[in-house]
């Protein structure tokens, strides 16, 4: 009966500008909560960044407008370069020490008969664990009595210390980092390994092609996609990181560990320059921004070859 | 089912010599890697039962001599832990109330009804996953700051729903149900809440499960932020209880430590393994989304 009433309703004339609207309506107000919670606290947070960026912020006197301040004082200071460098020599490490590791994880996790379920888990556990845990865990392991230093002294009685010696402190924290994070990456690649058609293999082994070769010329190039995207993926989660180097190493020993996402951090809320952080904020934004598009780009032209 | 699927090797090759060698290899990298993931978890639930001698002990052993369990009686005299795990049981209440209610009544009207500028809108969602959110880190401190919403749980529920990602993962979830399913609802005469909530909602439980599994384990690991954010320490969660009173701390001896991170990391961990297949399923969604 009531769609009888609704097809009644629908002969009458109605004007089409209010027809639309009521059309509208509801669909405008399922979406409304979502375009206001976006405007307020994303939009408005990175507009107000911009905007902080060329101002002196004063909670008390009021903030007022500086120019270009912010970006030369920024600039002129002798600690920007280094906490660049560092940062750079950290998303290096990431790479060297980190990126591989999770594909070729996944082909061994992808070739095993059993327990390949168990070796996932295994393998995402860090994931799951607070990063607070491994905080403990890794000071813990590091500790110049540690077991880490206990398992070297098996081999030779050199102590190394994992977190105060400057040249090490960054390698300390990257193996940490590289040890929780790997996992996710792994289960990626995992699922890229099992999409690749098992007939390929099948007619690559009828020709001859030994089992290196299949991963060379099959496994590898059916995930190179996922090579890429993880590898954008890690220079930009790894170029903001500050948070493990906070935990382990307060940023030291001498300044080693600290990156410019931390220089940020200490720039407010120590100095209590949010005008200078935000400037930071800013240029860090045009860098990533760029690099990102860059990569895509290639991405893009790599795909069409 | 006789015959497994082949991956890389088929069954012929484990009967040559030097493939049976590299897989062999393979298998023990595969052992000692197993091995390193799970020793730390391992020393830390077992330290957690040693004196602090016996930690310290050379050579270094896994298990403890006899269970120590006045640690634990220390570390919770040392820390409360209760307040702050309700404190995070009510921020992951209101995330997932609150920010899964804007998510989803944004994603099925983006998929199932009718919208003006939906090209627009999505765009306006979907350019915010370009922008790192380090970025603008310091600003949206001031911005809640400036709404006056430093020291509240608000200041967690309402921008949680600011969630692009969440948003295109239930799109994509809505746009695989079938038109003619809400068409026929609305010929029936029901309206579009009703629509929302009898028939989007109860075919999306899966989906919902996994961003309720996300939110979970982002609010029971964030610790800087709301440390941040929330000015008096009663109201932090635990992550950042920990963080300040157990990470921080100097004098604390490690035995006591350890049975602290024990206790807190033991509710994700059985989390996990009840909801792995939940899980392990939503990964694989967000790892398709890319």
């Amino acid at each position: 009966m009531s769609t009888q009433t609704a097809r009644v309703k629908g002969r009458q004339p109605v004007h089409p500008l209010i027809k639309k609207s009521k059309d509208y309506l509801w669909g405008v107000l399922f979406i409304l909560p979502a375009i206001i919670v976006f405007c307020l606290f994303l939009w408005t947070p990175i507009a107000k960044g911009v905007v902080y960026s060329f101002m002196h912020v004063d909670f008390i006197n009021g903030s007022n407008y500086v120019g270009l301040k912010n970006y030369r004082e920024v600039i002129a200071n002798s600690d920007m370069g280094m906490t660049i460098w560092n940062t750079i020599y950290y998303m290096f490490l990431c790479v060297l020490l980190g990126f591989w590791v999770p594909s070729i994880v996944a082909i061994a996790i992808s070739e095993l008969r059993r327990f390949q379920g168990v070796m996932r888990l295994i393998v995402y556990l860090p994931h799951i664990v607070p990063a607070v845990v491994l905080y403990g865990m890794w000071q813990w392991l590091y500790d110049p009595l540690g077991p880490v230093n206990q398992i070297a002294s098996w081999f030779g009685d050199h102590q190394l210390m994992w977190l105060t010696d400057k040249s090490i402190a960054m390698i300390s924290i990257v193996i940490a980092e590289t040890w929780q994070a790997f996992g996710g990456a792994t289960l990626i690649y995992l699922a890229g390994i099992v999409g690749i058609p098992k007939d390929l293999y099948e007619a690559a082994e009828i020709d001859g092609a030994g089992v290196l070769q299949r991963i060379r010329h099959i496994t590898i190039p059916g995930i190179r996609h996922l090579y890429v995207l993880m590898f954008i993926l890690q220079l930009i989660s790894t170029s903001q990181g500050f948070m493990t180097h906070m935990a382990l190493t307060g940023g030291g020993p001498n300044n080693a560990t600290l990156t410019y996402m931390y220089q940020i951090i200490n720039e407010a809320f120590t100095n209590l320059n949010y005008g200078r952080a935000s400037a930071m904020g800013v240029l860090m934004f045009l860098v990533l921004t760029s690099l990102s598009t860059v990569l895509y780009y290639f991405q893009g032209r790599s795909k069409k070859v | 089912m006789s015959q497994p699927e082949r991956s890389i090797m088929s069954s012929f090759d484990l009967k040559k010599g030097s493939v049976r060698i590299g897989y062999s290899i393979m298998l023990l990298a595969l052992l000692v890697l197993a091995v390193t993931m799970l020793y730390p978890f391992a020393t830390t639930i077992f330290s957690s039962f040693k004196t602090n001698q016996e930690i310290f002990m050379f050579p270094p052993s896994l298990f403890p001599q006899q269970f120590q369990w006045s640690n634990y009686a220390e570390g919770f005299k040392y820390v409360e832990l209760f307040r702050p795990f309700m404190n995070t049981l009510i921020l992951f209440g209101g995330n997932a109330v609150i920010s899964l209610m804007i998510v989803s009544l944004a994603a099925f009207s983006l998929s199932q009804m009718k919208l003006p500028f939906r090209k627009g809108i999505t765009l306006f969602f979907m350019s915010t996953l370009m922008i790192p959110s380090a970025t603008y880190m310091i600003p949206s401190f001031l911005n809640l700051q400036s709404l006056g919403l430093i020291d509240s749980y608000w200041a967690f529920w309402l921008p949680a729903g600011a969630s692009a990602f969440n948003i295109m993962l239930l799109r994509s979830f809505f746009d695989g149900i079938n038109k003619e399913l809400f068409e026929a609802g609305r010929m029936d005469g029901a309206s579009e809440l009703r629509c929302f909530y009898r028939l989007a909602i109860p075919m999306s439980i899966p989906v919902f499960s996994t961003l309720l599994i996300f939110a979970f384990t982002s609010t029971w690991n964030d610790w800087y932020w709301p440390s941040l954010v929330l000015t008096s320490p009663e109201k932090y969660p635990l992550a950042s209880v920990v963080y300040r009173n157990i990470i921080q701390s100097f004098n604390l001896t490690w035995n006591v430590k350890f049975s602290v991170l024990t206790v807190i990391m033991l509710p994700p961990l059985l989390f996990f393994l009840f909801f792995q297949k939940n899980i392990m399923h939503g990964l694989n969604l967000s790892g398709v989304k890319g």
